[in-house]
């Protein structure tokens, strides 16, 4: 198999319980996934089900207790905190609140996502800080704060944020939680244009519904479970995607 | 690969929110004025005590070796003056004579209230000070009761002052007989005594009629010339070999031992440390509620940048940086208003308290170790800061 189809997500057997002694409660059970370069992948399913335990884990914002979850070729299962922040850097992590710092400009924010990167500041960052945020429309907002961009806009910095390291794995949770409907909809559209031209896999989390045009595959959740995968009602379906289940509500 | 600078966050968060930035730095300024001050006055005090010393002419001093603080010399026989004068490389040998006695301060208003003057008391015809204006006076000194008058003295002298400028001789009550100013010479204060007077040996046990000829408070001892003081002192130390009621040293010898002795048997030393301490204390407490309430403000930042790949230790690097920040924009105007102090205290209270560049970086020092030691608890919470939490 070429490199560029090794699965940029596997993950097999993956069960996560929080709590400890009595209060100990499982929230995943023996989860499968495997997701392939370039797809963008959303799950969805109801509230508490353990979608976002998901996110925490495929990115490396915890630990994996039982089950082998690998990223790009790194297994997260036993990893130490330097190999826990190493899958962070490669990925790229976009918030259901947009989580800007607000004391800093727009350019500021994205350029943290090269700081994030923990090599220091390459000499372009600001360049490419700049090109990433006219990419997103933003060029003209670059050294406002977040008090002065709108809901929209925000997200928009924050996908900048995400991708100006160009990151393998893109992680969105209900990223248009807090926007309106034709809004929500720019912002993932603008999220899957940005992540497909710079190669970049996506896995997000919605409820959104408006959004499902936007998807190569729908998975649902359920109980901490994968019940259901289809094909999103995406217009050019992506080759590695998974096959179409039928959905019902 | 040029490589840029990070973004200064700590900076960019301080800024952002000025009334924050503005009470650590108060807290600090505060901090940082208060150990100036105990230290300033600390050291003044122990500088004040030793001015006098400075003033004498002498290379070499024979003291009691009972002497306390210079007000409180004690005093030894006459006989070691003598012993020391007949030792080799001895040029001359003094008496001076000192006490402490009450006057009424013939202030403006003639309240007629009383004050502790130092008395010094030495044979007109010997250069006893440094100063040639105290020198050149005190021929007038020859006249019993005559007394040249410290014009630096604390308190409302202008009555003085003016009467002698203009020529007079203003008469006052000392000891229970007349004095009578004759002139102005200049000596500074200590903190025992509002001023010094300087007046002959007969007029002195005019004054201090418990003391005697026979029992001098200082020996001044001047060694000849190319004569090294110390020899000179060890041999004078060899001659008094068998009385231990007197102490011979030189006069740095002297002013260091003076420091030490008040350093160690007063409690000046302590009471102002515990100023500093305090000092110390409240700005950290300040400091440390302020960073903790910046770090609490920006847990949901500081997970969202480990979630973004950031180690704990760039995100305490923020800490640490805003500490350094708080010492250095604290430091400055608790250093200026400091200045601003010291000369207040100099001009009005004519007290020799000045800054030294030890103490400004004593106080720097101590400036940063105050942040830093809040940054270091503030930043407690930072490791804390779970970036599992930020969806
Ligand atoms: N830190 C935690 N400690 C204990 N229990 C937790 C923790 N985080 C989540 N849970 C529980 O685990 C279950 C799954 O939570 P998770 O956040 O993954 O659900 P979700 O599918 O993202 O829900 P939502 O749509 O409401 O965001 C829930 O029952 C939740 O209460
Ligand atoms: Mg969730």
């Amino acid at each position: 198999m070429p490199a560029s189809s090794q699965p940029v997500v596997v993950i097999a057997g993956l069960s996560h319980s929080y709590g400890s002694g009595a209060t100990r409660r499982q929230v995943l059970f023996d989860l499968d996934l495997t997701i392939l370069p370039g797809e963008v992948v959303f799950l969805m399913g109801p509230s508490g089900c353990g979608k976002t335990t998901v996110l925490t884990l495929v990115g490396g914002l915890r630990s994996v207790q039982q089950g082998s979850v690998r990223i790009a070729g790194r297994e997260l299962l036993g990893a130490d905190e330097a190999g826990l922040i190493a899958n962070r850097r490669n990925c790229g992590f976009i918030f259901q609140s947009h989580n800007l710092h607000r004391s800093l400009t727009a350019l500021e924010n994205v350029r943290m996502g090269l700081e994030a990167q923990g090599r220091g500041l390459p000499a372009d960052a600001d360049e490419r800080c700049r090109r990433i945020l006219a990419v997103v429309g933003l060029e003209d907002h670059a050294t406002k704060r977040q008090d002065q961009l709108s809901g929209g806009q925000r997200q928009r910095v924050a996908i900048a944020r995400a991708l100006v390291s160009e990151p393998t794995l893109v992680l969105a949770d209900e990223p248009t939680a807090a926007l309106d409907r034709q809004t929500g909809h720019d912002v993932v559209a603008l999220m899957r244009r940005v992540a497909r031209e710079r190669g970049a896999t996506v896995l997000m989390v919605t409820h959104d519904n408006r959004v499902f045009d936007l998807a190569d595959r729908i998975l649902e959740m359920e109980d901490g479970r994968i019940v259901g995968s289809r094909q999103g009602d995406s217009p050019v379906p992506h080759a590695g995607a998974g096959h179409r289940l039928e959905y019902t509500t | 690969m040029p490589i840029r600078r990070r973004t200064p966050l700590g900076w960019k968060q301080l800024v952002h929110s000025k009334g924050r930035l503005a009470v650590a730095t108060a807290g600090v300024a505060f901090a940082v004025l208060l150990i100036f001050m105990q230290l300033g006055f600390m050291n003044m005090l122990f500088d004040s005590t030793v001015m006098i010393h400075r003033q004498l002419n002498a290379d070499i001093v024979l003291v009691s070796s009972k002497a306390r603080d210079f007000a409180n010399p004690g005093t030894f026989p006459r006989a070691r003056l003598l012993q020391a004068l007949s030792t080799p490389g001895v040029a001359d040998a003094e008496a001076l004579y000192v006490t402490s006695r009450d006057w009424i301060k013939q202030s403006s208003n003639d309240r007629g209230e009383r004050g502790a003057m130092l008395l010094l008391g030495v044979r007109p015809d010997f250069k006893a000070f440094r100063d040639p204006e105290i020198t050149a006076k005190q021929h007038l000194l020859v006249e019993t009761g005559a007394a040249l008058f410290d014009r630096q003295t604390r308190g409302d002298y202008t009555a003085f002052r003016a009467a002698i400028e203009r020529g007079e001789r203003p008469q006052t009550e000392l000891g229970g007989r007349t004095v009578t100013l004759v002139d102005t010479m200049q000596m500074g204060s200590t903190f025992g005594a509002e001023g010094a007077l300087i007046v002959s040996d007969q007029s002195f046990f005019e004054f201090a009629i418990n003391r005697n000829p026979g029992a001098p408070s200082v020996g001044l001892v001047r060694v000849e010339a190319r004569r090294d003081a110390e020899a000179v002192a060890a041999a004078i130390r060899a001659r008094l070999g068998g009385y231990d009621d007197t102490m011979a040293m030189t006069m740095e010898k002297f002013i260091e031992h003076s420091k030490i002795r008040i350093q160690q048997e007063s409690p000046i030393a302590f009471i102002f440390s515990f100023g500093a301490v305090i000092g110390m204390l409240v700005g950290l407490v300040i400091v440390v509620e302020i960073l903790s309430a910046d770090v609490h403000d920006h847990m949901a930042e500081y997970a969202t940048f480990k979630a973004m790949g950031f180690t704990n230790r760039a995100l305490l690097g923020v800490v640490f940086e805003q500490s350094l920040i708080l010492s250095v924009a604290g430091f400055i105007p608790g250093l200026g208003i400091s200045l601003a102090l010291y000369a207040l205290v100099r001009s009005t209270l004519t007290m020799p308290i000045a800054m030294t560049l030890e103490r400004l970086l004593l106080v720097l020092f101590l400036a940063v170790a105050l942040c830093v030691i809040s940054g270091a608890i503030a930043m407690r919470r930072v490791a804390k800061a779970d970036p599992a939490d930020v969806f």
